[in-house]
């Protein structure tokens, strides 16, 4: 049993038009106990993004919090928000740091990055537990059900979704790829991230 | 003309085969009758690894436990249940089989229809379950057949548990229920494959077994209704496909009475925990306590 | 082997613990409290390591009060729950880890609920209605995702913490002869006999 699948969970993040979406399962065991169906992975760090910490649960809590601690920091100093590709930058240097005992999470982020045009495009990453950063144009995945979860999104996903087929692309994926997996499921959340509002919904999934 | 000649060459592939079945001491064919396997003769014969030890061997291949990266997954992780009481024997068991993490099935049958007096339950090694109570129920058609009578619950056991017996230290895994009706009325017998054979009126078996166990023994006692126990054994299922991460997706359900079993039905267990089995209310423990809470303001505020 | 429940109900939290000390197959002691009284509204039941049990609650304990001593009050439960998680979670990764699983049981007067956490000593933290820890939670918590209601009285409470008592008394290998049992509601923390 490794470490890695003691509390189970997973996370996927996806790209869309002008839009991105990041969901979670909500699952807390121990091995094969399940303890909770309300434990969240997926947490706000700006109006615009977010990030997903699935692995081991006592670390989904200290990073949660380094992390605010961290952001907060750079608000303070910067007197701006941090960007998503800067958060990455951080989040990776903050893993790296533990490298000879690490962190066992593998973290998601999923926002939208102001362009130097003034817009705003999707963006999304993921690491892995020391801090490797994988950036994607089309969907990122981590936790124990992740090699199902790219099954499933590779068979679903497509460029330039909507936002609302982008909910449902997401929704799907995580739904059915959680039900092939022993340690991820118990209920669902997603978000939905555009440029001037997030819609988070729960899900109903199969709970055993 | 060309089989003729392959079987009395000393040179090419037939011949190799026949040299090795030799050296390992095997017999002929002769046990396949009319190409039905080795199970129609009566006698199943298995062929073993030509190693020094052939149990070690299996173990080093198929044993995930000790040794997570082997690449023989054996299928387990299960929840089954039997209870015996006033209006016969309650069978009831989950569908999922499991390899390391993944869900490899939802549909698995785990009750295997000996015959129709007579049902077993399936844990641990699926194919030796499936395989073994396949040849109990030929043993016991023997039995009705040379006896004019059909097989007590306690003999058909009896045979299984010396079977398994015989193979202890082989590899075979299974945790069983043998569950019927006969001359002395509803029987539930516990059979596994170290040798344990146990007779009793509560038996559950599996990874969730402990959960069944908890909603089990809390609801049961001999009087209950033919309803409520079927209610019983449903609801414990459900309970442990919630909390356990190894069993799940559908229950389904058996009750044994005097004229032999009936197949009661199959329940999703997600369908309980938010429906309910007759759409009246899940088991589910947030649908439950829905608008409940435990703050306790002062009453005047 | 080592059992302890916690559940919630109308305006309380009850705690039970097994009371037994094992040292290797003798029964040490049987009438060990396992739960400390932290703040006047604050329970935590430790189970574990024996040694690292009695040294992380009293450090704890002496924490929480030392906090109640300089700002006036007490941590409010979730904030008491945040701390004692990060002290453990820090321990894990120092050079001597504390093996201590927890449930922590609080009354909150400001907001008139009970909190009650489940808690393990790698850190890992959830606000749970009900929770086990040790052996004893494969048997009682499919039992009170039935029996469990989030408004019993104390005395419907009871019954239903004796309800998980006789099944893990009936199924578990070596179970416990004896439960403590405390309780925190508005009227603070106090020993209920069973």
């Amino acid at each position: 049993m490794s470490i890695m699948q003691y509390n189970g969970g997973s996370v996927i993040a996806m790209v869309g038009k002008d839009c991105v979406a990041i969901a979670s399962d909500l699952r807390l065991g121990v091995q094969s106990l399940s303890i909770t169906s309300d434990f969240e992975k997926v947490f706000p760090v700006t109006d615009r993004l977010f990030i997903g910490l699935p692995g081991l649960a006592t670390d989904v809590t200290t990073l949660r919090e380094q992390f605010r601690y961290r952001v907060n920091m750079y608000t303070i100093k910067e007197e701006r928000e941090i960007e998503p590709q800067t958060f990455a930058q951080l989040v990776s240097s903050t893993l790296y740091e533990r490298r000879f005992g690490p962190y066992f999470i593998e973290p998601v982020i999923a926002g939208m990055q102001k362009t130097p045009a003034g817009g705003y495009a999707p963006f999304i990453a993921a690491t892995d537990l020391i801090g490797c950063l994988n950036f994607a144009k089309d969907f990122v995945v981590a936790g124990t059900a992740s090699e199902k979860l790219f099954g499933v999104a590779e068979g679903l996903w497509e460029p330039d979704m909507e936002a609302e087929d982008l909910f449902e692309t997401i929704s799907q994926t995580l739904l059915n790829a959680v039900d092939r997996d022993a340690f991820s499921g118990w209920g669902a959340v997603v978000h939905l991230i555009t440029k001037d509002q997030v819609i988070t919904r729960k899900l109903k999934g199969r709970m055993d | 003309m060309n089989t003729l000649v392959q079987r009395f060459s000393t040179t090419g592939p037939a011949a190799e085969i026949r040299k090795a079945k030799e050296v390992l001491g095997e017999e002929d064919d002769v046990v396949d009758v009319m190409g039905f396997g080795n199970l129609a003769s009566g006698v199943p014969k298995f062929s073993i690894p030509g190693v020094p030890d052939p149990s070690a061997f299996l173990k080093m291949h198929t044993d995930d436990f000790a040794d997570p990266s082997c690449r023989i997954k054996i299928k387990h992780g299960t929840t089954t249940l039997a209870f015996r009481f006033k209006g016969g024997v309650i069978v009831a068991v989950d569908s999922r089989a499991t390899a390391g993490s993944y869900i490899a099935s939802g549909t698995v049958k785990k009750v295997i229809e000996i015959n129709p007096y007579l049902l077993g339950t399936m844990a641990g090694g699926a194919a030796d379950c499936q395989y073994w109570e396949t040849y109990l129920g030929i043993q016991c058609r023997l039995h009705e057949l040379r006896n004019r009578e059909r097989i007590s619950v306690a003999a058909a056991s009896k045979y299984l548990s010396n079977l398994v017996y015989s193979y202890k230290g082989m590899g075979l895994s299974m945790g069983t229920m043998i569950c019927g009706w006969d001359k002395t009325g509803p029987a539930v017998y516990y059979v596994d494959s170290d040798g344990t054979r146990l007779k009793g009126d509560v038996f559950s078996v599996g990874s969730g077994s402990t959960f069944a166990y908890g909603v089990l023994d809390q609801g049961y006692h001999w009087d209950l209704s033919d309803e409520e126990a079927q209610e019983l054994g449903r609801r414990s299922i459900y309970a442990a496909g919630h909390r356990d991460a190894f069993s799940g997706n559908t229950i389904n359900l058996y009750h044994v009475k005097e004229d032999g079993w009936k197949f009661i039905g199959n329940y999703d267990v997600s369908k309980m925990h938010y429906d309910g089995p007759d759409g009246r209310g899940g088991y589910g423990y947030d649908l439950r306590v829905e608008g409940k809470s435990s703050a306790n303001p002062p009453s005047s505020a | 082997m080592e059992t302890a429940f916690g559940i919630t109900g109308k305006g309380y939290v009850l705690i039970a613990s097994d009371t037994t000390a094992v040292h290797s197959i003798v029964k040490v002691k049987t009438d060990v409290d396992k739960i400390k009284e932290l703040s006047p509204f604050l329970l935590m039941a430790t189970s574990g390591e024996p040694g690292d049990t009695v040294q992380f609650a009293e450090y704890i304990e002496r924490n929480i009060r030392l906090y109640h001593i300089r700002n006036n009050f007490p941590l409010r439960p979730p904030s008491a729950a945040s701390w004692i998680r990060r002290s453990l979670a820090d321990s894990l990764r120092s050079r001597k880890p504390y093996s201590v699983n927890l449930l922590l049981g609080g009354y909150d007067v400001s907001t008139y609920k009970p909190h009650l956490y489940w808690m393990d000593y790698l850190g890992t933290l959830a606000e749970v209605p009900f929770a086990a820890h040790g052996y004893g939670s494969y048997f009682t918590l499919s039992l009170l995702d039935k029996y469990h209601d989030p408004e019993a009285t104390v005395e419907e409470g009871l019954a239903t913490l004796k309800r998980c008592i006789d099944e893990v008394s009936k199924r578990l290998v070596v179970s416990p002869d004896r439960f403590k049992v405390k309780i925190v509601d508005k009227d603070g923390v106090r020993e209920i006999e069973v």
